[in-house]
């Protein structure tokens, strides 16, 4: 009976999955076909790729989308850190629960509205749409996951570690530097490639504050999609997606090792 | 009293909020060289003692004097002060070398001298060759001692131990009190320990602190705080012992249990109320005839070294004894003391006061002589 339903579950489990990922390996799939359309498969090219990699102007929005989600990630890994420190200072437990639903309100509001403000606040102020406002926005939407990839660590963390070494003859700076960062490492790093994916595959936000012809990856996908199909999507959607999920198996993997490293402690 | 005062606490308050204090005026001298002990129950004020020496909070009053230089406003990382922490506070990310050598990295040590001092303190603590090792893989004990080394590399004038024993199992517990007393010995540091365990506290030190509610109850010897109990919390609180309320009818003469006593204890009122003590492993098992009172067996408990007998006087008082002899329960016995095992306690005596009376009849006896 048992081994029945647990085969069941299994099935809809694939199921599930199949659904799930069949359009993006469809998409995958006719990346790689020389008809020209994704009604039937004529035959294996790597034309649509080669094509990518002379359009200078689609070279130019990869870089353009490389080069904000690396900056945007690390300027909201290093602000966000900052804010976790701040957030576990306070000490009473009504303040530090306020902060902190004020930080996931961010993650969880719509980006469509994000971005909407995003823009009005830009045009208000009188920043020009284009590189700095998509990555001030992507910073912006960073931080609050980086603070909540951070702050459990810090939570974790006994506060008897920074008496000591504070005992041991350390100032602030090097209770910082020697012992809190280092063992909030891996929640940093988490942090960190965390807002490296959110800020790649990041469609609405960019939307609205992009301008002055300004584009990134995903931007650019939805505009030529509308123009008309054409497989050069389909290769550089299935680029961007096996570099996400390089990041993801990055993410896990060094997810796990702090993970192990924690059971390890307890032990 | 001619050597010089290490630490010392001039009516120190520390109060959260407003809350109780949790210290209430508390003033103390701290002798170079001696192992010192806070003794008391949780909540008490003894680990806020050692975190003020150590510099992790300040108090609300009075004065934190060190070499008699006040410290109030000296942060931690200036004292040349140490500290074991409960929960060891090793770094996690570091191996022991790494651990033992943060002090040293500081303080920006050369590298040879700094493997020679890591070294010596690693084998202070019987954990040569350990270096190398993560802290993640080692036992509590290794831990312990890791976190001893960490604080003795660095040479401070003081070393804070807060409870470092309690998390770990009885044998190791009791090698680690020997260990720690022999090293106290052998590098002289002044050692200021807390615990909650009286048994700790008698086998280390050489002088013990038994604090309660923010104060100091009493201070002095193992052998004093053992023997003469200030008070009932005191006597209760260090190992077992028979509190009943008696009456002092002259000097050298109290009533309890419906019979009069000769006792060595002198100096209070005619008739004043009082407590006795009576430490179990004190009173003899006799005949009803020999015995110095009458008790009826209540209940056996065979705790291995001994037997721990609970008995009841006509009085309604309850007698707790310790001996090898086995009874029976609801058997009559008698109970044997002699004048030297009744300490009288008086109800609501000062230290000061308890210390002057004691020293005055120290004086009799020595006048007698």
């Amino acid at each position: 009976m048992e081994k029945k339903s647990s085969s069941l579950a299994n099935l809809f489990l694939l199921f599930i999955f199949f659904i799930l990922y069949a359009p993006i390996f469809y998409l995958i799939f006719y990346s790689f076909n020389s008809g020209g359309t994704m009604s039937h498969f004529e035959g294996f090219t790597f034309d649509w790729y080669r094509e990518l990699l002379h359009d200078t102007r689609l070279l130019i929005i990869v870089l353009n989308t490389v080069v904000i989600a690396l900056l945007s990630a690390l300027i909201a890994t290093i602000t966000g850190v900052l804010g976790a420190i701040g957030i576990r200072s306070y000490k009473r437990r009504q303040t530090r629960n306020t902060l902190l639903s004020l930080n996931n309100i961010l993650i969880v509001s719509p980006d469509v509205i994000m971005g909407a403000s995003f823009l009005i606040l830009f045009t208000m102020a009188g920043v020009r749409l284009g590189f700095y406002s998509v990555l001030l926005s992507h910073v912006a939407f960073s931080i609050p996951i980086v603070v909540l990839m951070v702050l459990p660590k810090l939570m974790e963390m006994s506060s008897s570690l920074e008496d000591a070494a504070r005992d041991l003859g350390a100032s602030h700076w090097n209770v910082l530097t020697k012992v809190t960062l280092p063992y909030i490492a891996p929640g940093i790093f988490a942090g960190f490639f965390m807002a490296l994916t959110y800020s790649l595959d990041d469609f609405a936000v960019t939307f609205f504050v992009t301008g002055n012809g300004f584009s990134t990856l995903s931007v650019e996908i939805y505009s030529l999609a509308r123009r008309g199909v054409s497989l050069n999507i389909n290769a550089l959607s299935t680029l961007m997606f096996v570099i996400t999920v390089i990041f993801v198996v990055v993410y896990y993997y060094l997810a796990s090792r702090s993970g192990t490293k924690g059971a390890n402690l307890r032990r | 009293m001619a050597k010089k005062p290490i630490i010392q606490f001039n009516h120190v308050m520390k109060q959260f909020d407003d809350d109780a204090p949790v210290l209430d005026h508390v003033s103390f001298e701290i002798e170079k060289g001696k192992f010192y002990t806070l003794l008391g129950p949780s909540g008490c004020g003894k680990t806020t003692i050692l975190r003020l020496i150590a510099g992790f909070t300040e108090a609300t009053s009075g004065d934190i004097l060190f070499e008699g230089k006040k410290i109030n406003h000296v942060p931690a990382n200036k004292r040349p002060i140490n500290t074991v922490f409960q929960d060891y506070a090793l770094f996690p990310h570091l191996n022991v070398y790494e651990n033992v050598a943060f002090g040293l990295r500081i303080k920006k040590v050369k590298k040879a001298d700094m493997d020679a001092k890591v070294k010596e303190a690693l084998s202070f603590v019987n954990l040569k060759g350990y270096e190398n090792r993560e802290i993640a893989g080692m036992s509590g004990g290794q831990k312990q001692r890791v976190a001893i080394a960490r604080a003795i590399v660095n040479e401070p004038a003081i070393i804070l131990l807060d409870e470092p024993l309690s998390a770990l199992d009885l044998k190791l517990r009791y090698q680690m009190q020997y260990e720690l007393r022999e090293l106290q010995r052998r590098l002289g540091i002044t050692f200021i320990f807390v615990t909650h365990d009286q048994e700790e506290a008698l086998a280390m030190s050489d002088e013990i602190f038994v604090l309660n509610k923010g104060k100091i109850q009493q201070s002095g010897t193992p052998n004093d705080i053992y023997d003469e109990p200030i008070n009932r919390f005191v006597a209760d609180f260090i190992g077992e012992s028979n509190i009943i309320r008696a009456t002092m009818i002259k000097d050298f003469l109290v009533e309890f249990a419906g019979k009069q006593f000769e006792c060595v204890d002198q100096g209070m009122d005619p008739n004043e109320a009082v407590e006795i003590v009576i430490r179990p492993e004190d009173m003899e098992i006799t005949s009803v005839e020999q015995g110095s009172i009458l008790v009826t067996v209540q209940a056996q408990l065979f705790r291995g070294v001994h037997y721990e007998i609970t008995c009841m006087d006509d009085a309604q008082n309850t007698w707790l004894v310790q001996s090898t002899k086995k009874v029976n329960i609801g058997e009559k016995i008698g109970l044997r003391f002699t004048p030297e095992d009744i300490h009288v306690m008086r109800l609501n005596e000062s230290e000061e006061d308890f210390d002057r009376r004691l020293d005055a009849y120290g004086e009799d006896e020595n006048n007698a002589k």
